[in-house]
């Protein structure tokens, strides 16, 4: 491990319990770190930007000798409007832009939504009853449409939840807490995992370089 | 002009992409103009995400500017947005720390503070999930008991240990877990959630479209 | 207030060090434990395993380096396998903060590994804004969105984005996300170019995709770090996700402890008495 390296791990693990240390009580290293993070993440977009939009989408196409896309610079010009959203008196030309990017994703979901996601998904909870031969399968088929349709019911709120309505609604939390549970399971996980990454690398890399320095 | 124009904007931008999903893009004109438009879309709202950080250095300068509290704080985020962004702005012919690649200062900033303070950010959570299961995880009645005894068995089955323990009960305990409870009650219930979103987004689509959902554009 | 009060209302930073030392505790004393693989993960192994070789896979890099200990291990795992079976792989991301940097540096120490050229065996499109028109303009066009790779040079100029130029030339997409993304990846891919999808996700994440896998839209799921580790195993490259499982086990089992205990102290101290009152 070179000196630099070992430099590089020692701002890492600085930074790294700076952030630890909010567990304790708040105090200035954490606040220095969390306000350098903040900065950095602001910078990295723009640099990220700045590559991926407006050299790589923008500036090469446009400039290129062969087949040059020179009406990009209408979309360079939607993207500049969106700036006038900082002046108070022209702000509103700014949704001009806005209006396009909110109306293709509009367009782009109106389809995908009904017909990559609500069909497929009705599509097998009925085939599912069906097609499901044997005790297990067909006991699995049952579950799945009465938790789907109770869950609905539970997030139908445009009738009072009494009668049959309120029962088929009652079945739905049941359900919902159940999913929630292994929910709750798997986050605990997730959650762990992120701790292990970070008390890896405290562990093995920087008490590693202890040893180097020693 | 201030709220007509941009409502048959997003008309038609998203008319193009409904009218497109039902013919073979490959074979027809409306295919290239949908791939256009989405390269467009793609270019705008990138600028957006500029927007922020201009917004974000609006913010930071003012606080600074007029000494308030924490200036100290917000010269230091200040700072550290030039110092990532603009070696990344500059071209890498002029010097190997220059751009975005390997051995710039862009990437060793990144590398080396960003991704280990994101990272520490997220390791926090843990700490706050184990406070939190046993300071507030209480069987107070049958719903939150439901909740409780899933958690700990779905905890139980996902680790090499519990799912053990859960096998000393029955050697098909595991995969009965993995059955009825992932694939049976908590795949119902996804589903239900998914589609009722999913109803829901379309819809909202819709509204967007034919210009009855305006909030997106502001006042004035 | 009796001894049970006092169990009730322990002070959170206890709570914390119990944590810290559960993880730590395993570093020191270190347990392997056997993986069981999930029918899910051996779902998504079998459909890796019966393309055919050298065909064109697109490997997504779709999330953040806050949650790099549970996905980078199934980024590399796929790597293993994929390169193994001489794909053809096209990277991407769809995140902005980290995606592109950290898809190039795990991809490029992975192809030193099995000497895969890049240009030829492997590309790195990088990072474009918006996801939705990102996965929908692929689909007719991944140079429209993707002019140039993630260094700037043009699709034109590399050999394998010959043969690639929109998800028809893809047979196998291979998500590893940690976040919404992978609800497009189905909507908009796999509903609308049946291109198959198969994903790792994190444990936050990886319920709610159950759904897709029992409507056959999705491919097989990894789930979080087990996800991670099943998956190492499955390609025989155990790693850090295999090592973690250790930790794993300890912290669940404290937290199931703490659960227990703190239900103990509410029913058996006055927290329940109080709870009624109100």
């Amino acid at each position: 491990m070179s000196g630099w390296e070992i430099l590089q791990i020692w701002i890492m693990a600085f930074f790294t319990l700076a952030l630890f240390s909010f567990l304790y009580r708040d105090n200035p290293a954490y606040r220095l770190a969390e306000h350098l993070f903040a900065g950095l993440s602001a910078g990295y977009y723009t640099g990220l930007i700045w590559k991926s939009v407006i050299i790589q989408q923008l500036w090469e196409p446009i400039t290129r000798a062969e087949n040059p896309r020179w009406w990009l610079v209408f979309p360079g010009f939607l993207g500049i409007l969106l700036f006038t959203r900082l002046i108070a008196r022209i702000s509103w030309v700014s949704r001009f832009s806005l209006a396009f990017v909110m109306g293709n994703t509009a367009g782009v979901y109106l389809v995908s939504q009904l017909h990559g996601l609500v069909l497929p998904q009705l599509r097998s909870t009925m085939q599912s009853v069906v097609s499901s031969k044997g005790f297990g399968p067909s006991l699995l088929a049952i579950i799945v449409v009465v938790g789907v349709i109770s869950t609905l019911i539970y997030f139908y709120f445009s009738k009072e939840h009494t009668g049959l309505l309120g029962g088929t609604a009652k079945v739905g939390i049941w359900c919902i807490m159940i999913a929630f549970g292994a929910h709750f399971g798997y986050t605990v996980m997730a959650r762990v995992s992120l701790l292990i990454g970070q008390v890896y690398f405290l562990w093995n890399d920087w008490l590693g370089s202890f040893k180097q320095i020693l | 002009m201030r709220r007509t124009v941009p409502v048959v904007i997003a008309f038609l931008s998203g008319f193009v992409m409904l009218v497109s999903f039902f013919f073979n893009p490959d074979r027809s004109i409306l295919g290239r103009i949908e791939s256009e438009v989405l390269s467009w879309v793609s270019i705008v709202a990138g600028f957006s995400m500029l927007l922020g950080v201009v917004s974000i250095v609006g913010v930071n300068w003012r606080v600074v500017r007029d000494r308030r509290e924490g200036w100290g704080y917000k010269a230091i985020t200040l700072v550290a947005v030039f110092v990532m962004a603009i070696p990344a702005m500059l071209p890498v012919s002029w010097s190997p720390l220059f751009g975005d690649g390997s051995g710039s200062i862009y990437d060793w900033l990144f590398q080396n503070l960003s991704a280990t303070m994101m990272g520490t950010m997220f390791a926090m959570l843990a700490f706050y999930i184990a406070s939190a299961a046993y300071r507030a995880f209480r069987a107070r009645n049958a719903e939150a008991t439901i909740l409780l005894l899933t958690a700990i068995l779905v905890m139980l089955w996902r680790i090499p240990m519990g799912e053990a323990f859960l096998r000393l009960f029955s050697d098909k305990l595991p995969d009965i877990i993995n059955t009825y409870v992932m694939n049976g009650v908590n795949l119902a219930v996804q589903r239900g959630i998914i589609i009722g979103a999913a109803l829901g987004a379309a819809s909202m689509s819709l509204r967007i479209m034919l210009g009855i959902e305006r909030t997106y554009m502001g006042r004035g | 207030m009796n001894f049970w009060d006092r169990i009730a209302t322990v002070e959170r930073r206890w709570v914390y060090l119990m944590v810290a030392l559960a993880v730590i505790f395993p570093l020191i004393v270190p347990a392997h434990f056997p993986v069981q693989i999930s029918p899910e993960a051996r779902q998504l192994y079998d459909a890796v395993e019966a393309l055919p070789d050298s065909c064109n896979v697109m490997l997504t890099f779709d999330y953040y380096p806050s949650t790099l200990a549970e996905t980078e291990p199934m980024s590399i795992a796929a790597l293993h396998h994929l390169f193994r079976k001489n794909c053809k792989i096209v990277t991407m991301t769809t995140i902005p903060l980290g995606g592109p940097s950290i898809a190039e540096r795990v991809t490029r120490k992975m192809a030193a590994e099995y000497g895969k050229i890049y240009g030829v065996d492997y590309v790195n499109l990088g990072y474009k804004y918006n996801y939705v028109a990102v996965l929908k303009g692929m689909g007719t066009s991944i140079e429209s969105i993707y002019p140039t790779d993630n260094s700037g040079t043009p699709l034109s100029e590399l050999p394998l984005m010959q043969h690639v130029k929109n998800y028809k030339d893809i047979k196998f997409i291979f998500v590893v996300s940690d976040n919404v993304i992978v609800d497009y990846w189905i909507s908009i891919v796999n509903a609308e170019y049946g291109i198959p999808v198969g994903c790792g996700a994190t444990a936050v994440m990886a319920p709610k995709f159950y759904s897709y896998v029992g409507s056959g839209q999705m491919t097989g799921l990894l789930g979080g770090m087990k996800g991670a580790a099943e998956y190492e195993q499955l390609v025989n490259h155990p790693g850090l996700a295999v090592k973690g499982m250790g930790i794993q086990s300890l912290v669940h089992l404290l937290i199931i402890g703490l659960v227990i205990v703190g239900n103990l102290g509410y029913f058996l101290g006055s927290g329940r008495r109080k709870a009624k009152q109100l």
